[in-house]
């Protein structure tokens, strides 16, 4: 029955955003309620879907559209999982607004937007074709630009929303490239007879093109599958398009809670996992038995797992710290996708999801403890911060159950062989995942890096979530403000976050074996690496913990203990921290150089230059011009003003023409 | 019924000229919304009525004119020109609203505006060579009044180019057409003006020389009003000065008779021209370099109007690469970003009449936060903004897909420096929001206020108009693609070398 | 008497009166020097209606006739106002439509 109903999922939350949009302005709380309702709807019949279809039914519905192209519904394992956390978070994180937002006067437009915002993101999870899922992804990203510009009257919000836009353009240009080669392969291999769509199918619905997916020229499809990844770069904020996600911190809170958590960011994941059976057929020519495609998914997560979280080290904008973290933990993703997508095959996009949910909880809880001590302490410098947590407990402890998460604290009993299953936060249990598939992948591919930059960059995530922790609720206050705990609409929320950033862990095996079938209901094989049972020793299974713990050791000795003087390394005169602290200058060379200087000042400046000077002035005016007046200066000499000039020459014109004609015809 | 479309021309007529003789400005704008009307709801009949699954002429009209020349007045539209017509009668109903506040001699303002409208439909419609020609030049003549009388201060400057610039370029094609005439009057021994006689009888022009002459001629006159790089100076002076209602006109109306004129003269005699792989090339290049020269020169305007006038040379471009591509539905994809930018590029130019107006300037340094007393026109100008960087859900992105992919099986370079400029074009038109319209509000600009109500309502109109064929293009699609199919069947033997 | 004869005399005087139109300099006498070549003109269009024995020929004279007497009105009218204005009525000076 909800199967059935499917389609207004996102039907609701859109409706919302008309009635908010318009009405808005006469209703109690700016309309708040509508989205809630709406998204609420939107999320009983995700679950709903989810019990009727589990443990291994589907929803399919599809409508022709335009030139052989169709919008239609594909609600799997995968999806399910999506849109129930999307519409869940969602749905806290609008609770929330209404009381983070009830002083700001629009309130209308931003509840609309944020319903539109929901929407397109369900819209992302339950397209059947790749083409629906581009245009959602695209609205995506136009609520954002809307959201992160959403108090347009601050200049540094306005510029912030342009860059998210444009940035995540780049590879939302990428990845239109790569749908415009997979529809020409496509066609290509239907003309030639080698392939069919079955009656019913359309061209770029997903299973036609893992159908096809084997039959695609093996170079092209690697250039279709990076161009998808490179998709999936801008929007999921990974090296080198990461930089917008930091600065999209202009908007209000909840919008980067919804961006970084529930969604936006998450939909570059969701790309590479639900086109991960082409990743896989990929050919391996970089490294042996290792999908090119999967390779280079992996290293750049890998890769932006760390150079984020160097950054998230130094910042101290609470909320940058947050968003660093988020580019960091979608690495993870990556990571995760890329190295246990060559080992393990399906149970990759299992291990990858799960961490991205979990992720969503305790990053939408981050967020929102920020946005409620930003709310109490009005700034969101860490360094103004400090002392708050006999002011603010239940933010605190929920925050501290976040940081907790994210560090991934928990102790892997099962792992060592104990007969008790393993405890710890959601985090723990995710990230754990992540970094054993990158061991297995090293061990049976021989290529420890990727691994190397998941540890490392776990003893970093913690150290900087921990020193947010530190420097903002333990210590002295730093600043004269009076702080308060925000009103109950606000720690509801995060109370119903916190639990599930603790428990949600404990579904983990449930999680993969449901989500691992995922491909095969589609009727997609994927061949799995089966090797041998892989058992590595204690110290190894127990290394993420440890780097963990570490990591909260070493915050508490530097920021709460003051054991360290950092004085000295927290100078202008220290290269390295100036490095991070002006993130790999990326905002230097990305808007200033390359955009400002070379497109607006170089290019455009040249082509202005060129047209108004060059084929205009020159051509036009002067050439053309020119020669139109000389000639006309010739011709005009003749006009004596002389009316017997005229006659003699009339009657001179009259004798040749006799003269012609005795010549033509004869005759006197 | 079978005299509507010579129904609806003669009524937008008989409406100028009752316009011109009105006395004041409320008598002749009421003359020019009804007859404007009118003729729009002749349209939406022959829309609804077309039968978009044959590709031949529908609601064909023939009287004989000069016989003794075999000159008729034939009418008639197939897929080709159907939706064009359609789009005109909605652009000149809403000019009309939209500039419902004009003082300034109104009757003859509106009267002009009414002239385009008779000469827009009549070349959309007409199918005999030398009545085409005619409304041609017809549509020429009140846009030179209305740059020259209404316009701004280089107005004098801007009208003669624009009108020197266009006319020499269909002078040009008219040596062509005649060139075609006497040519097949020659084989058959009778006159005879009529389009798709011409057209068929340019293959047997023997000397090859005459043939490529005629086809560039006619391809000339064409690109020049599209307008193509490097035929498109014109253009920007054009608009800079021009009125808003002669802008939106000359954008929306105007340019799409040079594309109108690449589907239905253009593609029939490419595969019979001296050297069509060639041709076929040299088109997409043209295309290609329209779309980013204009958008890296958009990039460089501070001048907002000048700004959408170079994204307008952009956004045609994108015609000249898919006709150039020969895919049925890169042809039809052309056609589609025709009557697409025809309503988009409504609204933009139509965002920058009410800035102009507002604000006394447009120079996107000197704006700055307008959106603070603007509520109403950012939200449009916003969506039309969208739509024009090629939004999907709007009717621009449906256009700009199609172009792309169908172009990428005959043209993958072109297309892929193609999609290298969609960047940019994103990247103009955020660059152009942010600065003028949202950050801190320019405090020099004094006491502004929102767009009137009837400048919204016919910006709102096309909006909704946008996200509908933006959602649904299958109504304009399909006609379009009927007749894309069957120039395609004629193209097939064309191989792009 | 033979058409020729007409013929020649009509040449004849439209010569003169050509060469009249270009060397002359006054207004009035190229004026005059026009009315010959019209003359010329009637003449032959006379001849050839009584060669022809066709009446039409003659009609068109009667006009033309009649044409040119109110073509040298309004040309001598010209010419007074001309020399009221500027003081001659010599060709030469009068060429205010040069470039």
């Amino acid at each position: 029955m909800f199967g059935e109903i499917s389609a207004l999922i996102v039907l609701l939350p859109v409706l919302a955003f008309v009635l908010t949009l318009f009405l808005g302005k006469k209703l109690p709380s700016g309309g708040a309620y509508l989205p809630i309702a709406a998204i609420a709807g939107s999320f009983i019949i995700s679950l709903g879907t989810f019990l009727e279809i589990y443990p291994d039914g589907m929803v399919q519905q599809s409508w022709p559209w335009f030139a052989g192209m169709n919008i239609g519904i594909l609600i799997d394992p995968l999806a399910v999982v999506m849109l129930m956390m999307v519409s869940f978070v969602s749905l806290l994180i609008h609770i929330y607004a209404v009381g983070y937002m009830a002083h700001d006067p629009a309130k209308p437009r931003y509840f609309a937007e944020t319903s539109l915002f929901t929407a397109a993101m369900l819209s992302v999870v339950l397209s059947d074709n790749i083409l629906q899922f581009f245009i959602s992804w695209e609205l995506v990203g136009l609520c954002s630009f809307l959201l992160i510009g959403f108090w347009y009257h601050k200049p540094s919000a306005a510029a912030a929303a342009k860059k998210a836009f444009l940035v995540t353009r780049v590879g939302d240009v990428l990845f239109l490239a790569g749908i415009v080669l997979l529809y020409v392969n496509i066609s290509e291999i239907i003309t030639t007879r080698a392939f069919s769509i079955e009656p019913g199918n359309f061209i770029l619905q997903f299973s036609t093109m893992f159908e096809a997916a084997k039959l695609i020229d093996p170079t092209q499809l690697t250039l279709i599958t990076l161009l998808f990844f490179g998709g999936a770069v801008g929007k999921s904020g990974q090296f080198p398009l990461h930089g917008w996600l930091p600065d999209a911190m202009e908007g209000p809170t909840t919008v980067s809670a919804l961006i970084h958590a529930a969604t936006m960011v998450t939909a570059g994941v969701y790309l590479v996992a639900r086109t991960f059976p082409m990743f896989v057929a990929t050919p391996d020519t970089i490294s042996p038995g290792v999908p090119d495609a999967l390779l280079i998914v992996a290293y750049v997560g890998g890769f932006t797992a760390l150079f984020a979280a160097t950054m998230g080290l130094v910042m101290n904008d609470i909320k940058r710290v947050l968003a660093y973290s988020t580019v960091s933990q979608l690495g993870y993703m990556m990571l995760a996708l890329g190295t246990a997508g060559a080992v393990l095959g399906a149970k990759a996009v299992g291990i990858s999801m799960f961490h991205l949910i979990a992720h969503a909880f305790f990053k939408a809880l981050l967020f929102l403890c920020a946005g409620s001590v930003i709310h109490a302490v009005g700034t969101n410098d860490i360094r103004e911060m400090g002392g708050l947590f006999g002011k603010m407990k239940i933010t605190a402890i929920t925050m501290l159950i976040a940081a907790l998460a994210l560090a991934g604290i928990g102790f892997p009993f099962a792992g060592l062989g104990m007969p008790i299953m393993n405890i710890g936060t959601a985090g723990f249990f995710s990230k754990d995942a992540i970094i054993e598939g990158a061991l297995e992948y090293g061990e049976v591919k021989g290529d420890m890096i990727p691994y190397g930059m998941a540890i490392l960059a776990a003893l970093l995530t913690s150290i900087y979530i921990f020193r947010l922790w530190f420097m903002t609720f333990t210590g002295k206050p730093r600043s004269e403000r009076h702080a308060h705990e925000s009103p109950g609409v606000m720690t509801r929320p995060l109370m119903i976050l916190a639990i599930f950033a603790l428990l949600f862990g404990f579904s983990q095996l449930g999680f993969y074996g449901y989500v691992e079938k995922n491909f095969e209901l589609m009727n997609v094989e994927i061949a799995v690496h089966e090797g041998e049972a892989f058992h590595p020793s204690p110290i190894i299974v127990m290394l993420p913990v440890i780097v963990g713990v570490l990591g909260i050791l070493i915050s508490y000795a530097i920021y709460n203990r003051r054991m360290l003087d950092m004085s000295k390394l927290v100078s202008s005169g220290n290269p390295i921290y100036k490095l991070l602290l002006n993130r790999y200058y990326e905002p230097k060379l990305g808007a200033d150089i390359i955009g400002v200087k070379l497109t607006h000042g170089v290019v455009a400046q040249s082509g202005e230059f060129i047209d108004r000077k060059i084929i205009d002035g020159l051509v036009i005016d002067n050439i053309i011009g020119k020669t139109v007046f000389m000639l006309g200066e010739i011709v005009r000499k003749l006009q004596t003003g002389v009316v017997q000039n005229y006659a003699s020459v009339t009657l001179l014109g009259l004798g040749l023409l006799i003269i012609l004609l005795k010549i033509k015809f004869g005759g006197i | 019924m079978a005299a509507l479309i010579s129904l609806m021309i003669l009524i937008s007529l008989i409406g100028a000229i009752i316009t011109f003789l009105t006395r004041t400005r409320e008598q002749a704008r009421a003359v020019a919304l009804l007859a404007s009307g009118i003729s729009f709801v002749i349209s939406l009949i022959l829309f609804l009525r077309f039968d978009s699954s044959i590709p031949t002429i529908q609601f064909a009209e023939s009287y004989p004119w000069i016989v003794s020349l075999g000159i008729s007045l034939k009418f008639g539209v197939d897929g080709i020109g159907m939706p064009l017509v359609l789009l005109s009668n909605i652009v000149i109903p809403l000019t009309v609203i939209f500039a419902w506040g004009e003082t300034k001699q109104a009757n003859q303002f509106y009267g002009l505006i009414l002239l385009e409208l008779v000469g827009v439909l009549g070349v959309f419609t007409s199918l005999d060579f030398f009545v085409f020609y005619i409304f041609w030049e017809i549509v020429l003549i009140p846009m030179y009044f209305l740059i020259s009388i209404w316009g701004g201060p280089r107005k004098d400057y801007s009208a003669i180019k624009f009108f020197i610039y266009t006319h020499v370029a269909s002078l040009v094609m008219l040596l062509a057409i005649f060139s075609l005439y006497f040519n097949a009057w020659q084989i058959s021994g009778t006159p005879n003006f009529d389009m798709f006689y011409l057209l068929k009888n340019y293959s047997v022009i023997e000397s090859s020389m005459l043939k490529d002459a005629i086809f560039l001629a006619l391809l000339f006159g064409f690109l020049v009003k599209m307008p193509a790089v490097p035929f498109h100076t014109w253009l920007p002076d054009a608009h800079v000065e021009a009125p808003t209602a002669g802008s939106v006109i000359l954008a929306a109306l105007l340019l799409k008779m040079g594309g109108y004129g690449l589907f239905r003269v253009i593609l029939p005699l490419l595969p019979f021209s001296g050297s069509p792989g060639e041709l076929v090339i040299v088109m997409a290049i043209i295309g290609v370099v329209s779309i980013l020269y204009g958008t890296f020169l958009a990039l460089a305007q501070r001048d907002l109007k000048k700004m959408v006038a170079y994204s307008s040379i952009s956004h045609m471009g994108y015609v000249t690469l898919g006709a150039a591509a020969i895919v049925p539905l890169s042809i039809s994809g052309a056609m589609y970003q025709q009557f697409s930018h025809g309503l988009i590029t409504c609204v933009l130019f139509m965002s920058c009449g009410v800035i102009q107006h507002s604000a006394g300037t447009r120079i996107i340094g000197d704006l700055g936060g307008i959106a603070k007393y603007m509520p109403k026109l950012t939200f449009l100008m916003l969506a039309g903004f969208l739509a024009s960087l090629g939004l999907p859900g709007m009717s621009g992105f449906i256009a700009e897909f199609l172009v792309l992919v169908n172009s990428y099986f005959t043209l993958p370079n072109f297309v892929i420096l193609a999609l290298f400029g969609i960047v940019f074009t994103a990247g103009y038109h955020l660059w152009a929001m942010q600065r003028a319209v949202f950050g801190t509000y320019n405090e020099k600009l004094g006491h502004i206020h929102d767009g009137a109500n009837y400048e919204m309502f016919s910006m709102a109109v096309i909006i909704l108009f946008v996200i509908y064929f933006g959602l649904n293009p299958n109504p304009v699609l399909t006609m379009m693609t009927t007749n894309s199919e069957q120039l395609y069947t004629v193209l097939k033997g064309v191989v792009i070398p | 008497m033979t058409l020729y004869l007409y013929l020649i005399i009509s040449a004849i005087i439209f010569t003169i009166g050509a060469y009249g139109i270009i060397t002359q300099r006054s207004g009035i006498k190229i004026l005059m020097c026009i009315e010959l070549m019209l003359t010329a003109a009637n003449l032959n269009l006379v001849a050839f209606s009584s060669f022809n024995g066709n009446a039409a020929g003659q009609v068109f004279a009667l006009f033309s006739i009649a044409i040119a007497a109110a073509e040298a009105g309004i040309g001598f009218a010209i010419l007074v106002a001309l020399f009221r204005v500027r003081d001659t009525i010599n060709l030469d000076n009068i060429n205010i439509l040069r470039w």
